[in-house]
Formats: C-alpha cells, structure tokens, sequence
C-alpha cells in the first residue's frame, strides 16, 4: 500500500465519517416527522430541508462554547473527542466490498471494533463526571450500568459470527458467508442489533440522557460545537452499528453481482438499518432503568448464550 | 538520545540499538509516556484523573502490544482494561461523588511500603526478563500474535493452565454471587399493608413487556 | 393467546401506517388557511352605514370601541322646513387588544355597519398599534365574504320584497297613468 492509497482511503472514510451521519440524521428528521403526520425540516436549502442538519451545525459553531465555573475544565473540554473519534477508528476497518474494500483490514477486526466502541462510553462518563451536574452525573451513571449490561450479550453475539466463520476478521467473516447463515444467526442478530442501540443509548434504550427527568444526562452542560460532537456520535454510532450488523448478520456486500455492485449492497442493507433504529425511536416509549438492566441480563444474555450454543452444535455437525 | 542510553544498559550487546528501527524509537517513546502516565496515576490527588491516567497507561501498554505484533492481545487489553475495568472504577468513583479538584483524604500512610512493593517488583521483573534474554534477538514477523496463533498456542500447548484459569474464575464469580445474595431469604421486611414502601422495586409485574 | 411481542410489532404498524399518509401540518405562511366563511378574524367597518348610534360602544363588555362625532346641520330642503342635523363620525377605533371577539357589537348594529372579517393577519409589535383606526377598519371591509346564499326554499328576504313591492307598485301607477293620458 502506497504512501497515496493510504491518504486516499483515509480521506475516503473521513467523508463517510462526515456525510453519512448528516444522511442518517436528516433522514431521521423527516422520517420521524411523517411518522408522526408532521412533515419536519422545510426551509434550510430550499427543496423540503435537505440542508437542516448544514444549518444546525453552522449554529452550533457560532455558538458560544461555555464551561461550568465549577467544572473540571480540561476533562470537560476533552470529553467530546473521546466520545467521538473511537467511531471514526472503527469506521476505518468495516469492509464494504469485496476486495479490499476497505478503509484498512485488521486481523482481528470484531475484536478491534468491539474494543474501540468502548473506549467511546468513556466520553460519556467524563462529561457526565466532570459537567459538576447532579443530573450529568445521574447521567454518566446510568451510561456505565448501561454499557455493562450490554456489551456482554453484544460480544457474545459477535462471537457466534467468529465462531460460525472460523475467523475474527471482518472480511474473513463476509467472504465465509452462506445465505443460510442469516436464519441460522437471527437471535444473535437481534441481540447483537439491540445491545448496539443500548450502548448508543438511543430511544427506547435512552435512560441515560431521558430528557423528563435527567435533561439530557452526561451533556447537559454542553453547548456550541462540542454538543455538536456528542450528538455527531451519536449518529456515527447509528452508522456504525448498522454497519457492523449488516457485516456481521446480513452477509454485508453478498446479493446480486458482488464484485461489481458489492459496495451497493453493503449500503443498502446499512441504511435499511439505520431506518429501523430511527423506526423503533419514533415508536417505542423509554424502557425505565430496572426494565432496561432486567432486559440485559434476563433476556438478551441468556439469548445470546443459546446462539452461541446452537452456533457451536451446528458448527461441528458441519465440520464432522 | 537519552532514551537510548536509558536503554543502553538493558542490552548493550543488541546488534541494531545503534542503529534504531522507527518502530524501535516509537516503542522508547510509548514507554516512556506509559511509564509517565502510571507515576501520574499513583501520584495525582484528582481521584478521576487518576483513573483517566490509568486510561492513558493502560492505552500505551496495548500500543506497546500492537508494536510487538501482538495484536490479539492489544485489542483484548483495549476491550477488557479499558472498556471495562476503568469503566468499572469510573463508575464506582462516580457513585462514591468523587469531587472535582483535589482530594484531601486521597492519601495514604502506606505509600512507602507501596513504593517498596512497587520497586521490588519492577527489580524482580527487569532482572528476570534481561538474565531470561540477555541478547537473543527475537525476530518479529508479521502475524505472529495474530488471533490465528494466539488460538493454536493457547489451545494446543497451555489447554490445562487456561482451562484452571477459566475454573478460578468460574468459582470467583459463583463465590461473589453467594456473598451478594447471602441476605436475601428470611431477613426480607414483609410489606405492610396500606402503606407505601420506600424502596420498593417498581414494575416488577411489567418486566415481561420490555 | 397473544404472540409475545405482538403488541411491539403493533406500535411499529401504526408508525408505519402514518408514515404513509398524509401530514396533516399546515403550511401557513406559503399556503394560507381555508377558513370558513363565519370565521371571527376582525371586525371590519362599513363607515357609510354608520350613524353614531353608540349601540355598539355601549354593548362592548369591555368598552373596547372608541366613537366620536359631531352634529352638523343641514339646510333645509325648503323653506318651510326646518334644518335637519345628522351625525358625522369623526373617530371609530377598536381596540383589538381589550376585544374578546364576542361580536356582541356587530349582532346590535342596527344598520348593519359592523361585520366579521376572516382576516387575522394584523398583529402587531406594539400592543398600543392594536388600536385600529376606521381608515383600517374599512379597508377590512373588503375582505369580508359575501353572505351565505339562502336556502332555496326560503322566504324571500324582507329588503327585496319591499323593493320589487314599491317598483312593483310605481310600475302601475306608470301604466295606469299611461292609459289615463291616452284614453
């Protein structure tokens, strides 16, 4: 890999990491407004708002950015970043296509993504901790208790794809794939799907920043661009866990004429993802902070654990 | 050039410590702001920047991991160290409202016998590993702390030891669940009637619709 | 016995059913509203039929409408007379920001001077500017609808039946005066 390809491809995943989540939220902004017989964003930009999301972020910047007299200032101002930048790492291993089609493959990529994902958590908690908030604290506590709870039965999901495939490598695991897989893993995809929504605390999994009760949990003191950043993760994270459950459950770039239209189907099965996430915010109520910890640990670990099972068994009838 | 001569010492007779790799001179340099970032740690009176630091020690250490191509277990140092366990003190600073700015009481009278444990080991450890190598050069292919071979080591060569190691665990974790639970039965207040109980666990006729 | 989550994949349903149906926002400022045609948006002035009665003024609960006038005396038609003098408004204002749109003033205008107008558009940024004047008042005149048309079967209204009666009735008195001069 040349000096140039390098550049290249680190260019290409920033403009995904730019332009897919202004995608995602815009499609969010009028998605869930004709679901709720509204017709959202119509100015910005002329034709039926496209360029909202442009307009909110040109506000954030002008917005002055302000720090609580009693905060920890640097943590504070650090915070943002660490939430966000995890999410532009893992972009970079997701393969879209086959063939290298990708921002740089890693050995062990589940690994790797997994891993990353949760250093993205910590930014929670240091806004959370160092906002001198009662609610923000609230807030970061909810966020941690939240993210224990369900990385679990999110890695054990995931480790029933690496273990169907032989593989930890996220284009070894496509290029093993089956159609059949899909029916075979469909329990792991749901909770592997429903634990990434947990983790990136979206509706109804929102507890950690319920607006009725916490305001906005850890980012309550936060205004301006670095607001903008919180919320920016937020919907990389949407990208991101569509993205790996496309890659992971839905065989990512398999369908019609892989080699040529491969990276069409990737995107395709992403978004159509991205679209049930915002689907299930418009539709679903918060679960409250006992339903939530109850769901985790009764019901997707012990799903989870069943997958893994029924992954193993089948995996040595196969084999033998 | 002081880092070299700081690692001069440990093997002088290294055929390449002359002429440094980059990969050499970027591993001295994590090295050194591992080691920087852990004396912050066990120094600073911030309880949670303590635990930041940590964060930034525990993050060198899987750099250092990654630059001896072992990359399975830099991830897993990523996923478990930093993922959970300082999400886990966080959190349990967090609970305990760690204050903003400096703890008086973040002091403790055994820092010294702390230093001295701290300073044993490292002895222990730096002696051990330089009389254990002295200067064999290990050549570092690519691949070679891939998951692949970490697999094959773990499962072909060290199966017993893993296999114990995973029974201790087990019997830690069963051992925590009995000691939570242990005041459950019997001692339970039985509700009376007509009042409302503080601390009564809500929903817990609606837990089967989430 | 109902499927576990069946209710979940209800709400989805319902979701996805609004989605496909028509938003029901109005798009105010690009599309105005279609108001029906009794709606109470002002009180429009029709000054030429007003004759300074202060029945309105006087049946406002709040006492929101501002009158004054002047007598002016007319000369007499003819010698004999005497001098008519008639009323002539010099000032009708409403204040829009004590009136509570009961329209009690337009329902006891016996000369029907007072009218609803469907226009709402007419705030303003000083709530002393609510004060409109008759000039305003009258221009909202014109944007009063015109009156429902009548039920087919109904009565014939009393205005026009007393009109067609005198031109019916001068129309004979033509004819018969008609025939007199001929005969």
């Amino acid at each position: 890999m040349t000096f140039l390809e390098m550049l290249l491809r680190c260019v290409a995943v920033l403009m995904v990491f730019l332009v897919f989540p202004l995608v995602i939220g815009q499609t969010e902004h009028k998605v869930m407004a004709h679901m709720q017989g509204r017709l959202g964003p119509m100015y910005a930009g002329g034709f039926h708002g496209w360029a909202q999301l442009v307009a909110d972020g040109v506000k954030f910047v002008q917005k002055e950015d302000i720090v609580p007299a009693d905060a920890d200032r640097r943590v504070f101002q650090l915070a943002p970043a660490v939430a966000l930048l995890p999410y532009l790492v893992v972009l970079l291993v997701i393969p879209v296509g086959p063939g290298g089609f990708v921002g740089q493959a890693v050995d062990a990529g589940i690994f790797f993504v997994l891993a990353v994902m949760g250093i993205g958590v910590l930014g929670s908690l240091m806004a959370g901790w160092a906002s001198a908030n009662k609610f923000s604290l609230l807030g970061g506590l909810r966020t941690a208790a939240q993210l224990m709870a369900y990385e679990l039965p999110m890695l054990l999901a995931a480790a029933s794809v690496a273990m169907a495939a032989g593989t930890l490598s996220l284009p070894g695991i496509l290029e093993q794939f089956e159609w059949w897989w899909v029916p075979w893993q469909i329990v792991g995809a749901f909770v592997f799907f429903v634990a990434g929504l947990a983790e990136l605390q979206r509706p109804p999994f929102d507890m950690p920043v319920a607006d009725s009760e916490i305001i906005f949990g850890a980012y309550t003191e936060y205004t301006g661009i670095r607001f903008a950043f919180f919320l920016l993760s937020e919907y990389v994270g949407i990208l991101v866990i569509s993205a790996l459950t496309t890659v992971l459950f839905l065989g990512g770039w398999h369908g019609p004429l892989p080699d040529q239209l491969g990276w069409l189907w990737t995107i395709l099965k992403t978004f159509a993802l991205a679209l049930v996430v915002i689907w299930l915010r418009v539709t679903f109520p918060r679960l409250r902070e006992d339903q939530l910890m109850r769901f985790a640990w009764t019901t997707l670990i012990p799903l989870a654990l069943a997958q893994l099972a029924l992954t193993g068994i089948v995996k040595v009838a196969i084999t033998s | 050039m002081s880092l070299l001569a700081a690692a001069g010492p440990l093997e002088p007779a290294a055929r390449s410590f002359l002429s440094p790799t980059g990969v050499e001179i970027v591993f001295l340099l994590v090295g050194v702001a591992v080691l920087g970032a852990a004396l912050v740690t066990v120094t600073t009176r911030q309880l949670v920047h303590a635990a930041l630091w940590l964060v930034v020690a525990l993050g060198g250490l899987a750099v250092e991991f990654l630059l001896l191509t072992a990359e399975f277990i830099a991830w897993v140092q990523v996923l478990i160290y930093l993922g959970s366990v300082v999400v886990l003190v966080l959190f349990g600073l967090m609970l305990t409202k760690a204050p903003i700015g400096r703890s008086p009481d973040a002091d403790s009278g055994n820092r010294w016998a702390a230093l001295a444990v701290g300073l044993a080991t490292a002895g222990t450890l730096v002696t051990l590993v330089v009389d254990a190598f002295r200067t064999s050069w290990i050549d570092l292919g690519a691949g070679a702390g891939s998951a692949k071979a970490t697999g094959e080591y773990l499962f072909r060569h060290w199966v017993l030891p893993f296999e114990a190691l995973s029974v201790l665990l087990l019997a830690a974790l069963v051992g925590a669940i009995v000691l939570s639970r242990r005041d459950d039965e019997g001692k339970k207040p039985r509700p009376r009637p007509g009042k409302l109980r503080a601390g009564k666990p809500v929903g817990t006729s609606s837990g089967k619709e989430s | 016995m109902k499927l576990p989550g069946s209710g979940l994949a209800k709400g989805l349903a319902v979701t996805l059913r609004t989605m496909t149906k028509k938003t029901v926002t109005a798009q105010y400022p690009e599309v105005q509203p279609d108001l029906a045609p009794r709606t109470r948006g002002v009180i429009a002035l029709l000054e030429e039929n007003c004759t300074v009665c202060m029945l309105c003024a006087r049946e406002c609960p709040d006492w929101c409408i501002y009158i004054d006038s002047h007598k002016e005396t007319l000369p007499a038609v003819d010698p004999n007379a005497r001098a008519r003098t008639r009323n002539v408004l010099d000032r009708f204002a409403i204040d829009f920001s004590l009136c509570m749109y009961c329209g009690i003033c337009i329902e006891v205008c016996p000369f029907d001077a007072l009218f609803w107008s469907p226009e709402f558009e007419y705030a303003e940024t000083d709530i002393l500017e609510l004060t409109h004047e008759r000039d305003r008042l009258r221009e909202w005149m014109w944007t009063v609808p015109a009156p429902p048309a009548l039920d087919p079967a109904a009565e014939e209204p009393k205005e026009i039946a007393m009109a067609r009666k005198a031109a019916d009735k001068a129309h004979a008195a033509a004819a018969a005066a008609k025939a007199g001069d001929e005969s």
